[in-house]
């Protein structure tokens, strides 16, 4: 398997904190990648810089082949790559199949100033894609009045739509409510799988990252502190203190047995 | 009130056709202005000047025209042309010298950069066309009086500023709506206004969306300019008088309004003209009383809807 994506000795401080100190990181063809660590050590900065949002003070982004580093978001898009926010950026006055056609015809090229939106080949395209996300029945629905979780995964399929490589989402699953959060997260790796997408996806919840990632990124301020597959890397004494210990309540037995 | 009407009827009905006259060229000038607030999120206090210098540049083109010998109807051709030209020059000059550098600044900045830039064009304007008076008025020759019956009166009026400014504003004000709900270079200045973040996040240019809606926007003005040009004799002054009154439309409309701006351009035009016919006094502060009358009951506006815009 090679490297899709290659990240060498990253570096961006904002003021006195470093959010990035000297990361590399590979993220490998076909794999999903989770990044977890505590609360502003970094980890959206990473998909901020890997898309254009922000320019590292330091060393360089490799995407297939080519330097990416500090390139604008537009043409980071083009060649491949895109992102989810952590707020689902959905447009609020179009329809949920309005939303998947933009992202089609962002992809397809904008500018003929008076052809319809919602013309033929796109508007089949979008019903496909809705179709494997499960949102068709929602299809005519305002993007502004779906539930957090079906807006999360509307969201990821604009994304999806754009026919990335690689995916780099901010925790897909926050402000979804337990009882929908491991269907999204289903859906997700089916969807992501069937269509060949490297997933790099940052995540505070650790089942999903249990049962979602190929390979964990532990961050931690600025650098990465443990890298692997979820089974050791979630089992890591160190790991469960200092990331898991915050993200979820100490278990009987669990980080209390460590302390 | 039977026999006021039956003694001024004529002249309210006047005073009606001078209103909706002059609300079809305000109309022009204030969607402009709301769609480029809309879409770059910058009050353009030079958007009056796009206004004057489309005026002038038509009576210029116009004059051309006829002494050049063409057809009476060339000087429609001329309004139109002028507009098209200033839209097209000074738009695309205008966004990527001075407002792309400002966009995301502090509202104050943005305000001082278009404030330099409205006394900058002030003065070239002056210096291009001078101070003494200009006028053009072929088009409403050409066009001749339609009789309007208004009750039991018949008012003869010029064809021109009854039918044909209030035809060019609906126009511009149906033509504008659909394309902007229906064609997708419309859904894609939607999609830059709701959310630039997510928009580029596509890979949609937002720059090349705010250079075109920039440029449309000092379309239309220059629109209103040209086609204010055969009513008036143009002097120094009338872009500052002309974005007031702009001003005040889309503050009474509610930002971001296209088919509330018509409405209230109409009431705008309408009170001012009545103003001059019964109330001269006070003609300059009608405008503004209805603004504030409506703005102290709706501060956002007429048909403004609150924003909860994400940070």
């Amino acid at each position: 398997m090679k490297a899709l994506l290659q990240a060498r000795g990253l570096r961006l401080a904002f003021g006195g904190v470093k959010a990035a100190d000297g990361i590399d990181l590979d993220v490998m063809e076909g794999e999903f990648l989770a990044i977890i660590g505590p609360n502003g050590a970094g980890k959206t900065t990473f998909i901020n810089m890997t898309t254009g949002y922000l320019r590292p003070q330091g060393g360089t982004i490799t995407y297939d082949g080519t330097e990416i580093t500090g390139r604008r978001p537009r043409e980071i898009v083009r060649r491949g790559i895109a992102r989810s926010f952590q707020l689902p950026q959905l447009f609020s006055e179009h329809t949920v199949e309005e939303n998947a056609a933009l992202a089609i015809a962002a992809r397809e090229g904008i500018w003929s100033p008076l052809a319809p939106l919602l013309r033929p080949a796109w508007q089949e395209e979008a019903r496909e894609l809705l179709g494997r996300f499960g949102l068709l029945p929602l299809a005519g629905q305002r993007a502004d009045a779906l539930n957090e979780g079906t807006r999360k995964l509307a969201d990821i399929a604009m994304a999806v739509a754009l026919k990335p490589r690689l995916l780099l989402m901010d925790e897909p699953t926050s402000g979804v409510a337990a009882s929908e959060k491991m269907a999204v997260v289903e859906t997700l790796a089916r969807v992501l799988r069937d269509a060949r997408v490297t997933a790099v996806f940052v995540e505070h919840d650790m089942d999903v990252v249990e049962r979602f990632a190929d390979r964990v990124a532990v961050w931690s301020q600025g650098k990465i502190a443990a890298l692997g597959p979820p089974a050791r890397i979630l089992a890591d004494p160190a790991v469960q203190r200092d990331v898991i210990g915050i993200e979820r309540p100490a278990t009987p037995g669990g980080v209390a047995a460590h302390a | 009130m039977g026999d006021w009407l039956e003694q001024n009827g004529a002249l309210l009905g006047l005073a009606l056709l001078d209103g909706i006259a002059s609300a079809a060229l305000i109309f022009m000038v204030a969607v402009g202005l709301n769609l480029v607030f809309g879409v770059l999120r910058v009050l353009n206090v030079a958007h009056g000047s796009l206004f004057a210098i489309g005026a002038y540049a038509a009576a210029s083109i116009g004059l051309f025209a006829a002494s050049a010998g063409l057809p009476g109807w060339a000087s429609l051709l001329a309004l139109l042309l002028a507009a098209m030209l200033v839209g097209l020059v000074l738009g695309p000059l205008i966004e990527q010298l001075l407002l792309r550098r400002v966009y995301g600044e502090e509202p104050v900045l943005q305000l001082l950069v278009t404030f330099a830039l409205f006394m900058i064009l002030e003065d070239a304007q002056k210096l291009v066309w001078g101070v003494q008076p200009v006028s053009f008025s072929v088009p409403v020759s050409l066009m001749g009086t339609v009789d309007v019956p208004f009750g039991t009166d018949v008012i003869p009026y010029n064809t021109y500023q009854v039918v044909l400014l209030p035809a060019v504003a609906v126009v511009t004000l149906v033509g504008l709506a659909l394309f902007l709900r229906r064609t997708l270079t419309g859904r894609v200045i939607l999609a830059v206004t709701t959310d630039r973040e997510a928009a580029t996040a596509m890979g949609i240019d937002a720059r090349r969306v705010y250079l075109l809606t920039f440029t449309f926007g000092a379309m239309l003005a220059a629109l209103g300019g040209a086609l204010s040009t055969p009513t008036a004799s143009l002097v120094p002054g009338i872009g500052a008088s002309t974005i007031v009154l702009s001003f005040a439309v889309v503050a009474t409309a509610g930002l971001g309004q296209i088919e509330g701006a018509a409405l209230t351009a109409l009431m705008i035009g309408i009170g001012r003209s009545v103003a001059v016919t019964f109330a001269p006094e006070l003609e300059v502060v009608v405008p503004y009383i209805i603004m504030v009358a409506v703005l102290l009951v709706r501060p956002q506006g007429l048909f403004g809807v609150v924003e909860t815009r994400r940070v």
